[in-house]
């Protein structure tokens, strides 16, 4: 059994009170097959039926009783798994909140709602599992053999010496098959993909006239498949043969001691009959134990998967009191440096500026200069690794507050459309808002046709699972969002990057709108919107490499000057 | 009924190895009862003191025999089935495949086409589970209980009756009374199930809204208590299992009571000898515990619903479908002048609203054309009408005359397409490359990448041209994957070339240098470009606007700049300080 279950909290009762069923559930499989034994032996000497009655009802009554036991086992493992998974679950969600977008970003939103949803399950599947198997392969073996040594030992012999060939055998060719399939691991992607490769690049293949020759790859590549599988299964399935075949295999050679015994009259005919019956109940838990393995090992790699995202470490969001901003606050930076583990996005580089009152920011760079991860700083969802942030006298080492965050309007490249009506989606932020509110905020974010095209008005179900909404459309759900909000700060992560120009067009003077008296953070590639910043951030590789207005910037014929140049192309 | 397409035709398909598979599982059961009666019989025969072993020699072999033969029957028994699986896996590859392949480009749906299709390939894999887990085992079951039943009746009907009735328990009402009681249970949790992922990944979506809004706390609750009432149901679920398990145990001890009670009955009217009750009842024990399964495999069959339902969809015709048979399948002279017109096109998926209104237009050869367009104003609909891959409500397009419906079936050696996001098998850059013409030498295939700019840094990868491009996805930027697909299309050498907003999501200064290399590589062929903006229009002889469904503004850079002033202000967006 893995050892990390055992770190498991309120594992140690469960354990206990598992064990000392399956001792009363041994006790029950022996005494079942030794009244049948009983029962079968007296008719075989002639006895009338009405005489073994007792021995059936025992017979009967240990069985009933050793699945009660079994049932009740099911429930503990069944509840405790429940229990464990549940209390997993809660620090699970409350950690990816805490880790934040970048985290989930970085990990992919559908792995990551898999692991919650389905890891969590499948864990909670494993340790179900896991506990009883342990306990039922530990224990009704050892007590059958306690059994058969009392009563006639080489049976027991027998027995016990298969055990460990038996495991040794399932072991070594386990590992052969594993070996022979790590082998082929590259082939086996290569060819298990195929299919799925090619309908998902049909459209493709249509395109390039191969569609319909393809039908020979997919039948030709589906045969190699088929013949690599079932050489890798030919092995595979050999440990299950040996589990069998020494499952039968001393079966029958216990079966023929017992034959000898009896015909010597070593033993009597009743204790031979129990140990034969209970010769595959001996067996019955490794069986059980193998079965469903890989279950059991999707479940153990979630349950890995899981611990590892737990002992992340995470920003908590601080509760502690911070000024509103107002046109005379100050912001600054100091110093800050981000790092990422993985050098997928770039970090940040001593990044030094100061801010006062109600500005436009612009942050310019090429990509992967560190546009998104500036504005992820500035929204709290990441903290620096070192540096810190000065919010006029306050010294932060962080902008992870509760009341920071309060105050900004988060508007990213595709705002997230929550699967309700409109008018909740607007007022996601603030549920009290009353419907006159939203339909102010509505008009000034330019969605009023869009409303009144819309079957059900504001209480038209919108998002995934609703009526889809065009780029242009979301986005302006977002500004709906802010007007409404009225927070003081806006951050603004490539709103418009992958919009129409046309629809760019109309956006920007809605957008120019809503910015007015605000702090607002504004990144992107798309120049022109530079011209209606009060400062511009150039970013490069990380660091600010220039700060002033466009005409500054323009004229100094630097790193700016560049980035409009190499933009503009020479076609 | 769905059940009909995706399965009986292959099980006679295949009949020969199914049956011998359903023959070799039931022979291992048989081998283990065999193996449990013959043990019984040694014991009780040794019981009676014969004067010789030579007495118990034909059992003692025959324990042996039996215990072995199981083994080998199970593990012969299992390569089979999976052989069979795998052969039907193989023929349903292709029938699902030849199924959605005139559909490609057409299918409607809420999903990426891409991500629907891999989807069907998923529910392929799922149903070999559907053969081994449920299908074989019902059938071995049904088998070995006729077996027994047959066997007990050529000694005693009434007993036969008796084992009929208990046994069938087992293998008729258990599974059924499950099929209709866990079914419903657990699609009700499945449809829990189902709501609670859309809310959970519409929480983690929305993730930055939360944190921000400072409300996530009471989410989180929100989320954890649904869960609970989940568990909730399935704990109902596993009430039922364990009560129904416990049933079927019940079943179990009173059949193998009857069994020795009836052998006991017929050795004391001697009918029987005393020897074979103990080996009657041990041989039932083995035999019985393989139908307790049953109920749990027959129950489970809620879980392929879905994905019977998800092909037998594919199979349809209610997706619109562009079916190639009535394609006229003519021809255009090869390195002739392409002259593409629109005559009166309009198009819509209902005959009510119209995506597009009688466009007119010709394109003359070599012309470079952009289309722009709000999104959904039917700027990628058009590429796919000149393609005829969707039928034109009304009016036609034409190349050089022809119908271009008629010419679809040849349609890759006249037009080629460069996407949005372009798709790249998983296989090597060099394969990759060659899907564009397949006879093309390795030279050829290097040449057309020193156009596109990518030879240099392919020849730097350790295994240069042989690279996965999967693999490597990582090591491929967008601009990068474009240009791989710009290659193919060089060696496609069609006359027309279709560019879907090849540049869509790609840095500015990327799409640019993108761009450049586009022109200059297809500088001799007839362009038509859907873009979402106007960097590099400029290069375009024609650039019409799509708003409505109809053209709504035309003409070159030069003359749009001189008589629009919206073109004017839109240009000044993406070119803010020029002149």
């Amino acid at each position: 059994m893995d050892r990390a279950l055992f770190t498991l909290n309120g594992i140690k009762p469960v354990l206990w009170k598992l064990g000392s069923l399956t001792v009363l559930q041994s006790v029950m499989i022996i005494l079942q097959a030794y009244a049948l034994a009983e029962a079968i032996s007296s008719l075989f000497r002639g006895d009338l039926l009405p005489t073994v009655m007792d021995e059936l009802a025992i017979y009967l009554c240990a069985l009933l009783f050793r699945q009660l036991l079994a049932v009740l086992k099911k429930n503990i493992a069944f509840h405790f798994a429940a229990q464990t998974s549940e209390s997993l679950r809660k620090s699970l969600v409350q950690k990816l909140f805490h880790l934040g977008p970048q985290y989930v970003r970085e990990a992919g939103t559908g792995q990551t709602v898999t692991l919650v949803m389905d890891g969590l399950l499948k864990f909670r599947r494993y340790i179900e599992l896991i506990i009883v198997k342990t306990m039922n392969m530990s224990i009704i073996p050892t007590a059958i053999i306690v059994y058969s040594f009392w009563f006639h030992t080489r049976s027991a012999i027998i027995l016990l010496a298969v055990m460990p060939i038996l495991i040794v055998f399932m072991i070594l060719l386990g590992l052969a098959a594993r070996s022979k399939a790590d082998r082929q691991f590259h082939t086996y992607q290569l060819l298990a993909n195929h299919f799925v490769d090619s309908l998902r690049g049909l459209e493709t293949l249509k395109y390039l006239g191969l569609s319909k020759q393809h039908v020979k790859n997919i039948k030709k590549v589906s045969e190699n498949y088929r013949s690599a599988t079932i050489s890798t299964l030919k092995i595979a399935f050999l440990s299950t043969f040996a589990l069998d075949f020494f499952t039968m295999l001393s079966i029958a050679t216990v079966a023929v001691f017992l034959g000898l015994g009896l015909i010597d009259g070593a033993i009597p005919l009743p204790t031979a009959l129990t140990i034969l019956i209970l010769a595959p109940e001996y067996f019955l838990p490794v069986r059980e134990f193998g079965a469903d393995y890989h279950a059991t090992l999707d479940g153990k790699n979630a349950g890995e998967k899981i611990s590892a995202i737990l002992t992340e470490t995470a920003l908590l969001p601080s509760k502690e009191e911070l000024p509103i901003w107002t046109p005379s606050c100050e912001l600054s930076l100091h110093g800050l440096n981000v790092q990422y583990s993985e050098n997928h996005h770039a970090g940040l580089k001593d990044i030094e500026f100061f801010i006062k009152g109600s500005k436009r920011i612009g942050i310019i760079g090429a990509s992967g200069a560190g546009k998104s991860t500036l504005i992820n700083l500035l929204s709290g969802f990441i903290s620096p690794l070192s540096g810190e942030f000065q919010l006029n006298e306050k010294k932060l080492s962080s902008l992870s507050f509760h009341d920071w965050q309060k105050q900004i309007t988060y508007i990213p490249q595709n705002p997230y459309i929550f699967n309700d009506t409109m008018i909740n989606n607007i007022r996601f932020y603030e549920p009290t808002a009353t419907e006159w509110e939203v339909k102010e905020a509505i008009k000034h974010a330019g969605l009023l046709e869009v409303v009144q095209s819309l079957p059900e008005g504001m209480e038209t179900l919108i998002g995934e699972g609703g009526r889809t909404l065009s780029g242009g459309q979301e986005q302006r759900i977002a500004i709906a969002r802010a007007f409404l909000g009225r927070r003081p700060i806006i951050l603004l992560d490539e709103p418009t990057a992958h919009l129409d120009i046309e629809t760019e067009a109309e956006l920007k003077e809605t957008m120019l709108k809503l910015f007015s008296g605000k702090l607002v953070f504004f990144a992107t590639h798309r120049i022109h919107w530079m011209r209606e910043m009060d400062e511009i951030i150039v970013l490069d590789n990380g660091q600010i490499v220039e700060t002033g207005t466009h005409q500054q910037l323009m004229e100094q014929k630097s790193a700016y000057y560049r980035l409009v140049q190499a933009q503009k192309g020479e076609f | 009924m769905e059940k009909e397409k995706w399965i009986l035709p292959y099980l006679f398909q295949y009949r020969r190895l199914f049956f011998l598979s359903c023959l070799l599982g039931t022979l291992t059961l048989l081998l283990g009862g065999a193996l449990m009666f013959t043990s019984g019989y040694l014991i009780s025969k040794s019981a009676t003191r014969p004067e010789s072993i030579l007495m118990v020699y034909v059992p003692i072999v025959g324990v042996r025999a039996f215990g072995l033969g199981r083994a080998v029957f199970s593990y012969v028994e299992r390569l089979f089935s999976h052989s069979f699986i795998l052969k039907i896996l193989s023929s349903l590859r292709v029938k699902l495949y030849k199924l959605v392949e005139p559909k490609a480009i057409s299918i409607q749906t809420a999903f990426r086409t891409g991500d629907m299709l891999g989807l069907l390939a998923n529910d392929i894999e799922l149903l070999q589970n559907f053969y081994l887990r449920t299908l074989f085992p019902s059938i071995v079951s049904l088998t070995v209980y006729t077996v027994v039943i047959i066997c007990s009746g050529l000694f005693s009907l009434p007993f036969a009756i008796l084992l009929f009735v208990l046994i069938g328990q087992l293998v008729f009402v258990g599974p059924a009374v499950s099929l209709i009681i866990v079914k419903k249970k657990n699609l009700t949790i499945k449809k829990a199930r189902n709501v609670l992922y859309q809310q959970f990944t519409d929480g983690i979506m929305g993730i930055s809204d939360w944190i921000i809004s400072g409300n996530y706390p009471k989410y989180i609750d929100d989320y954890v208590i649904q869960e609970q009432a989940l568990y909730g149901m399935e704990k109902k679920k596993q009430t039922f299992v364990n009560w129904r398990d416990l049933g079927s145990q019940l079943v179990l001890g009173i059949s193998v009571i009857a069994s020795i009670a009836w052998a006991g009955g017929m050795a004391e009217n001697g009918e029987l000898s005393p020897v074979f009750i103990a080996a009657i009842g041990l041989s039932m024990i083995s035999l019985l515990e393989s139908f307790l399964p049953l109920s749990d495999v027959i129950s489970e069959t809620a879980i392929y619903q879905d994905s019977f339902q998800r092909l037998e969809m594919a199979g349809s015709n209610k997706h619109y479908e562009s079916n190639e048979n009535t394609a006229a399948n003519k021809s255009l002279p090869a390195d002739s002048a392409l002259l593409i017109e629109m005559v009166q096109l309009t198009f819509g998926y209902t005959q009510e609203t119209h995506l597009l209104n009688h466009i007119n237009t010709s394109i003359k050869p070599g012309e470079k054309i952009a289309v722009i367009g709000r999104s959904g104003s039917g700027k990628s609909t058009l590429l796919k009408l000149i393609q005829g891959y969707l039928p034109p409500l009304s009016g036609e397009v034409r190349i050089n005359g022809q119908n271009v419906v008629d010419l679809r079936p040849e349609m890759a050696k006249w037009i080629s397409v460069l996407n949005q996001k372009a798709y790249l098998f998983n296989t090597s850059i060099m394969n990759n490359i060659r899907l564009g013409n397949p006879n093309a030498s390795d030279e050829e295939v290097r040449k057309v990448c020193k156009l596109v700019q990518l030879d240099e840094m392919i020849i730097q990868l350790p295994n240069g041209y042989e690279t996965n491009m999967q693999e490597t996805g990582q090591r491929f930027s967008g601009g990068e994957r474009q240009r791989v697909a710009l290659a193919r299309i060089l060696l496609q050498n069609t006359p027309i070339v279709l560019l879907d907003e090849p540049t869509v999501g790609l840095d500015p200064i990327t799409e640019v240098k993108l761009l450049k290399t586009i022109f200059e590589t297809l500088k001799d062929k007839t362009i038509i470009w859907v873009t979402h903006h106007l960097a590099g229009v400029e290069c375009m002889d024609r650039i019409l606007f799509l708003d409505r469904g109809v053209i709504s503004m035309e003409g070159s850079h030069r003359f749009l700049m001189e008589t629009e002033e919206k073109y004017r202000r839109l240009y000044h967006l993406d070119h803010p300080f020029e002149a």
